[in-house]
This record gives structure tokens, sequence and C-alpha cells, in this order.
């Protein structure tokens, strides 16, 4: 079977955009999305490499699963909602813990994503109208509010990461660059965003297959196959 | 189980019964069935009395098929997610105010043919079918109140009868389950469609966690978890109200050639990986073929519920039509402890066609996915997709095709499947049409099958044979050894008419059956060592650890 070369995981609260990040990157639009069950599981071609995409559910319903699908993981999106200062706060307390099964040299990217929805968006614009693939929608301008959640605290949580991974700042991309603001609606830097982080996992991919098998994402899989509990069967 | 074995040797008599009740103020001819068909013994005023073992509900029914369009469940409503502060989705259209914005004092609110209410023990809104939980926090407690009252005395309420209405009440361990019915349907029918509610949110949840969750903290609101399973709920409980296959508890499988099913289960049977234990073709949430692990179905047979809920599960959101997922999901009627992990995925750019895979291992999603990919390059050589497709664009079959006129509708459910197959119990019925396009026409005509369907499976006064002559229509129930049939004619059809068309019904089916059922459900072994007594093929018992972070 044709094994991905790498593993990268999207996680976060519920509503916060996942799923409509993902599918802005992968079918360029942004559309009606559902609530996610359990993980949802996609291939991108980046250059040679196959990187596998995941797509978890935020449900609490779904809590116990994020562990399973951060096994060996080359990078972690972390995603909050720019407008929802909890979903910032959920990443620490609820899905920082599950990225203990990703691989040890994983990076992780943090996201504060809906940035069209607040005031600042304008703003941003005006400075980086590089990235923007589409015109703000205007008849939202009216109803803009203040941004809850800044960049500066995307910084700190990042920083917390790095002590509990017991990580050295040099030895990581900087805080900055791993910080992203955006927004699916737009498009507003998500392209940027998985550009960014698939780079970076490239050189990942590298060392682990010059580890050798042990550490991709399959072989991980199967050590653990084994531990089927019996249930009991009415 | 009363309804499971119509036919046990004490009970050779039938009891013909006339109908002549509230539900039928039509015509109601007195007459004696006279008929030539010779496999109904001589009528008899009175069915001698069935052996039953009390209030044991009719155990296995189910299946959900969407057959039926529910205009009520488009994806995009978005009740259950938090309300975001601020949040002006302008682009995205407004949402549109769904039964969960219901006004809960409004009149239509009370006017409902059937209200469902889930609450705990302690009296939190879990769920309710119309009108937002939080709003009817006090009408829960009220019920709640009731419950407990009773309980107080060493007793259980089960129903209250009012003029127009039942009320029924289910305990299940920390749960209490309310049905206010306006339907025609039994007691013992409303309780069996909140018996599948419950196992609904066991198959989201299973029962340990929520015994155990609830242990902790006894006024956890349990809406944590099911936040955006509501759909899901209001899905199956339309499902119910609509589709045979929960009443008949029997599987509807989507009428195909033999060989093309039997193509079909022999590709599954060959992709297979350790610890998978059921492969699931539906199309159109109907069956085409279920290819079980061998040494699992030694212990334990796939239940109709149990596909009915899963299937449910997957057309009830639009979120399994993009990449593979891989989920947990719990056959409660298997095991209401356990995990299995599914994979699902749609196999066509329309989605109708969509494979499951369950697994015992939670790690297992790559061997699958790859089992997936192997089933898919099958299909595309052999063709079958298309073959597939193809049948999928004209509606199964019409009455029509049967040539039996009068006849507007039947729901026929073999009974005589030998038993060494392990066999999911099956039904089939042609598309509802003629009468029955509008859903207060489907209303109605399910109504009257539900209630046909309670007079045979009557625990007090079974009936082998009803003829019944209802405002619109005449409708004739017949159960045998062989079968139980459901049959609906027009209003002009005499009761010895219809029962003489009978046999020609019987031997269209007779001749169909190849198309319409599954005949030799496929098998595979994929544990190590299969035999009796194999843990390979028992779900994960659920740790799933959401509960961890209470
Ligand atoms: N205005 C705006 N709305 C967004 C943006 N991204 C997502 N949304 C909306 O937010 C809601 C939730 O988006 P999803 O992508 O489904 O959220 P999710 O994180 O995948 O949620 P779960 O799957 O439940 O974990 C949807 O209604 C989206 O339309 C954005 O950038 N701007
Ligand atoms: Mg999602």
């Amino acid at each position: 079977m044709k094994k991905p070369d790498g593993k990268v995981v999207l996680l976060g609260d519920m509503n916060v955009g996942k799923t409509s990040l993902l599918h802005r990157y992968m079918e360029r639009r942004f559309q009606d999305t559902v609530s996610t069950v359990g993980g949802a599981f996609y291939l991108k071609q980046w250059g040679p490499y196959n990187i596998s995409i995941w797509d978890t559910a935020g449900r609490e319903q779904f809590h116990g699963l994020g562990s399973m699908y951060c096994r060996g993981a080359a990078a972690v999106i972390l995603t909050y909602d720019v407008n929802n200062l909890q979903s910032l706060i959920e990443l620490e307390d609820r899905f920082l813990a599950l990225t203990d099964t990703a691989s040890s040299d994983c990076i992780f990217a943090i996201v504060g994503n809906k940035v069209d929805l607040t005031n600042e968006y304008a703003l941003l614009l005006e400075t980086e109208d590089e990235n923007t693939r589409e015109k703000p929608v205007t008849s939202c301008i009216s109803t803009k509010v203040q941004k809850q959640v800044h960049l500066d605290d995307a910084v700190a949580l990042y920083k917390k990461i790095l002590k509990y991974k017991m990580l050295d700042e040099k030895d990581v991309p900087a805080a900055e660059k791993m910080c992203f603001e955006t927004s699916a609606k737009t498009g507003y830097k998500v392209d940027y965003l998985f550009e960014t982080v698939f780079d970076m996992v490239v050189p990942i991919i590298l060392q682990q297959q010059a580890e050798g098998p042990s550490q991709t994402v399959d072989i991980t899989s199967y050590k653990s196959a084994k531990r089927t509990k019996s249930g009991c069967c009415a | 189980m009363a309804t499971g074995e119509p036919d046990s040797p004490a009970q050779e008599g039938m009891a013909l019964s006339q109908e002549e009740d509230r539900l039928c103020p039509a015509d109601t001819g007195g007459d004696k069935l006279s008929t030539g068909l010779e496999e109904l013994p001589a009528p008899q005023s009175n069915g001698p009395m069935r052996s039953v073992d009390g209030q044991e509900e009719p155990s296995d029914k189910d299946l959900s098929d969407s057959a039926s369009t529910d205009t009520a469940l488009e994806d995009s409503s978005e009740f259950g997610r938090p309300l975001m502060v601020g949040a002006c989705e302008t682009g995205a259209a407004a949402v549109p105010p769904t039964r969960r914005d219901e006004d809960v004092t409004a009149a239509s609110w009370r006017a409902r043919r059937k209200h469902i209410f889930v609450l705990s023990e302690a009296g939190k809104p879990i769920y309710s079918r119309y009108g937002n939980e939080e709003a009817l926090s006090s009408t829960m407690g009220v019920m709640m109140a009731l419950v407990s009252f009773i309980q107080s005395g060493d007793n259980a309420i089960r129903s209250i009868y009012s003029d127009d209405r039942k009320l029924v009440f289910v305990q299940q361990g920390p749960l209490v389950l309310v049905s206010v019915s306006r339907t025609l349907q039994s007691e013992q029918q409303l309780r069996q469609e909140l018996l599948y509610v419950y196992y609904q949110i066991l198959s989201m949840l299973t029962q340990v966690s929520i015994t155990r969750i609830f242990e902790r903290k006894k006024n956890y609101d349990l809406r944590r978890l099911l936040a955006g399973s509501e759909k899901i709920l209001d899905r199956l409980i339309n499902l119910v109200e609509s589709d045979p296959s929960f009443l008949l508890g029997a599987v509807r499988c989507l009428p195909l050639p033999a060989s093309l099913r039997e193509a079909l289960g022999a590709l599954l049977q060959k992709a297979i990986t350790p610890n998978l234990v059921f492969s699931i073709l539906v199309a159109r949430s109907q069956l085409v073929t279920a290819v079980q692990e061998r040494a699992v179905i030694e212990e334990c047979r796939l239940e109709p519920t149990d596909l009915h809920l899963l299937l449910n599960l997957i057309g009830a959101s639009s979120a399994f039509q993009a990449g593979e997922i891989w989920t947990p999901i719990c056959l409660p009627r298997f095991n209401p402890d356990g995990y299995f992990y599914a994979y699902i995925s749609y196999l066509d750019a329309e989605c109708t066609v969509c494979l499951v895979l369950l697994s015992t291992d939670k790690e297992s999603f790559y061997a699958v996915s790859d089992c997936k990919k192997r089933v898919e390059e099958a299909m595309r050589t052999q063709g079958s997709l298309q073959a597939l497709s193809g049948g999928l664009q004209s509606p199964s079959y019409g009455v029509g095709q049967v040539g039996v006129p009068d006849l507007r509708h039947f729901l026929y459910k073999p009974l005589d499947i030998p038993e060494n197959y392990r066999q999911l119990p099956q039904f089939t019925s042609p598309e509802l049409e003629g009468p029955y396009c509008s859903e207060e026409e489907q209303h109605r005509l399910f109504d009257l099958y539900h209630y046909l369907h309670s007079r045979i499976h009557s625990t007090s006064r079974p009936l082998r044979l009803i003829y019944h002559v209802a405002e619109k229509e005449t409708l004739l129930a017949w159960v045998t050894s062989k079968f139980e049939l459901y049959t609906c004619f027009s209003p002009l059809v005499t009761k010895a008419g219809a029962i003489n068309v009978l046999t020609k019904l019987l031997r269209w089916i007779k001749r169909e059956e190849d198309r319409l059922f599954i005949r030799y459900p496929p098998k595979y072994s994929t544990t190590p060592n299969p035999g009796k007594g194999t843990k390979g093929g028992r779900p994960d018992n659920a740790e799933n650890g959401f509960f961890a972070g209470l």
C-alpha cells in the first residue's frame, strides 16, 4: 500500500473553522460546513511527498481520539477563533496534551481563524494585500467586532507549548513565524499557512525516512494493534 | 419475545378480526372470510391466546433508510454550536429557524404530533425533538418529578393516557425518555421508538460512559457530549415514523440482480485486513450487501437495529462526504459498552454509494483505508459502480410491477430464513406513490401499518389475519410461519378480492426473491485464529477518554 509520508493534524475546539480552512485550501472555496465526526483523512501531494492531513472533530464527544489522530504527527495546527477567547484557552487545557503522541520533532502552528469578522481586518488588508484572494465582504463591515484574542496571546501560548514540550526556543521556528491569523471565508493567509507548514514538514519527513520505518505513521499504528480488549458480548 | 416468532406450534389457529373501531368509520362487511386460498385455515372468531412474556418489547426492530425525503434535515443548520461572540455570518446564508428555535409556549408547539424528550435523572434536559431544551427545562423538571414521585413508591411510571394523547416513559440507566404522542401507535411501539433513541445515544457514547459520567456527576449536562448530534436524533425519529424498517425490525435491500450483488459481496470478501469485522456497502441508505466476520457472528449477529442506527448516523450528516472518515461507533445491540472503529467513505462523486468498514482496532485506519482502495479498484475494473448507480437512478420498484390491480403498497418480511446463514432479517416494499406522496398521507398510511402491526403482535390477543377497512383504503395484514405481510388496497376492493390477489403478489415476490433479498450473506475470516472465544472480534471497550476530563 502507498503510505503517506508525513502527517499534519488540525486540532481545536468545535466551530473554530478547521474544516473550513482545509476546505478553502484544498477546494479553493468557502462553503457551508457541518461539524466533523471523528476525523477526516485527506492526502495532499506536496512535491514528491504525500502528506496526510487529519481534520479532527472539535466536539467533546470525540476528545479521547485526538491522541490517536496525532500519533506520529510531523505538524500540529492548533486552531482557535479570534473572536472567542475560550477557544484559545481550550487549546491549552484540552488539546495540547493530545499532542503527546506526536513525533518528537513535531512542529506546532497556532492559527487564529475568522479574522474577517474583526474590525482590524481592513487594517490587516492594507498592510498585506499580497495574500488576499478575495475582496473583503463589505456588508460585514458595519457589524465588525472587537477582536478578542490578539496575536500576542497566541505567541504566549506558543511559548508555553515549547515549555511543555521542553524545547528550546533556539531549536524551533520562531513564535512570530508559527502564529497565524487567517480567514477561511475570504482566504486570507490560508495558503500561506498550509504552505509554510508543509515546507517545514518536508525536512521532518526526510528525517523520519532516514531513521527507518519505525518512525513512520504506519508502523507505529501496528505496534498497538494487538491491544484489542475483550468486550462482553451480551 | 412475542413478536419475533409469530408462529409457535401452539397457535395454529387464526384469528380473523373485523376492524370496527373509531379508526375506520367506513363500511364493515360482516361476512365471514371465504377464499380460495388453501393456506388459510378456517377462520375463527377468537384466536387462541398466545403465550407471551409480558412487557418484552419486540427487541429487534429497525433500519434506517432515507427513502422518504426529509426536508427538515438539511445539514446547514447550526444548532448545538455555541453562539460565537459577535459572529456575523453574512456570507453563509442566514440559518433558517430550526425546529430547535420553536416557541415552546406556542399552541403550534403543543399541537405537534409527537414530542420526544430525553432527560437525566437529575431532571436536566438532554434532548427535545422540538424547541430548545433550555426553554423546556421546567417542563422536563415536572416530568422528572413525576417519574421520581412514582419511583419513590417502588414503582415505575410507564404511561399516561389522555383523551387524545399517550405519554410513554422509559427509563434506561440514568436517562429518562418520554414520548408525548397523538399518533395511533401502541404504547409498546412508542416504547420501542424511545429505545431506538436511547440506542442511538449509546451508539455515540456507549452505556458504560454514560453510566460513569452520571456516577461521577449527577447533574452533568450531557448536551456537552451530544452537541452537534441533535440532528442524528431528529432524523432517527423521523425515520422511525416513516420507515417500515424500524417497525418490522428488518433491513431493506436495494433491489439488484443477484449476480451483481454476489460479485460485490465477493469483492468485499477479498478486501480484508486483521480485525475487520463488518464490511457494509450501501446505496442511498439501502443495503447492497454486508459481509460479516465468521467468528464474530458465531457469537453475536449483526442486528438490524445496529445497522439502522449506523446508517442513520451516516445519513444525518454531510460530514462523511469529504475525505475518508475514521470514527468510533458503538453498535449497542451487539455490545452497548464497546466501540468499533468505522471507516466511512463514499465511492462516487454524487455520494450515493457508501462503503462502511468496521474494525475492532482503533489504530487500523491505514490498513482499512487500503481495503477501501482495493474495493474501489476492483469495482472499477468490474464496472460495478456504474452498474450499481445505474440501478439507483430509477426508483427501486413500483407497485405497478406486481401487476395486481387495486394494490397500492405492501410490506413483506420473509420469516423462513435458514438460521445457519445468520441472515439479517429483511423486508421489501415498493416505493410510495399514488395517493401517498404527501408527508401527511404517508403518516396516515404508516399510522395504519403501525396499528395493524400492533394488533398482529398484540401481547394479549395476537391476530394472524386482519382485514381492515380504513377511511381511504383497505388493508390486509397476514402473518404465517413463512412471512409477515401488510398490504394496502384501494377502498373498492372486497375482502375476498383482496385475499384472492394475495396469491398473485406472493408469486411475484417469489419470482423476484433473488433480486429483492440477500440470499446468501457472505462471510470472511479476518481474525488470526478464528473459532469460539476469539478476542479479535470484540469491540474495543469504551475508553474513549472523553470522560477523563470531567
Ligand atoms: N466569518 C467566518 N466564518 C467562518 C470562518 N471559518 C469558518 N467559519 C464558519 O464557522 C463555522 C464552523 O466552521 P467549521 O470549519 O465547520 O469548524 P470546525 O472547526 O471544523 O468544527 P468541528 O468540525 O465541529 O470541530 C461554519 O459555519 C463556518 O462557515 C471564517 O474564516 N470566517
Ligand atoms: Mg470540522
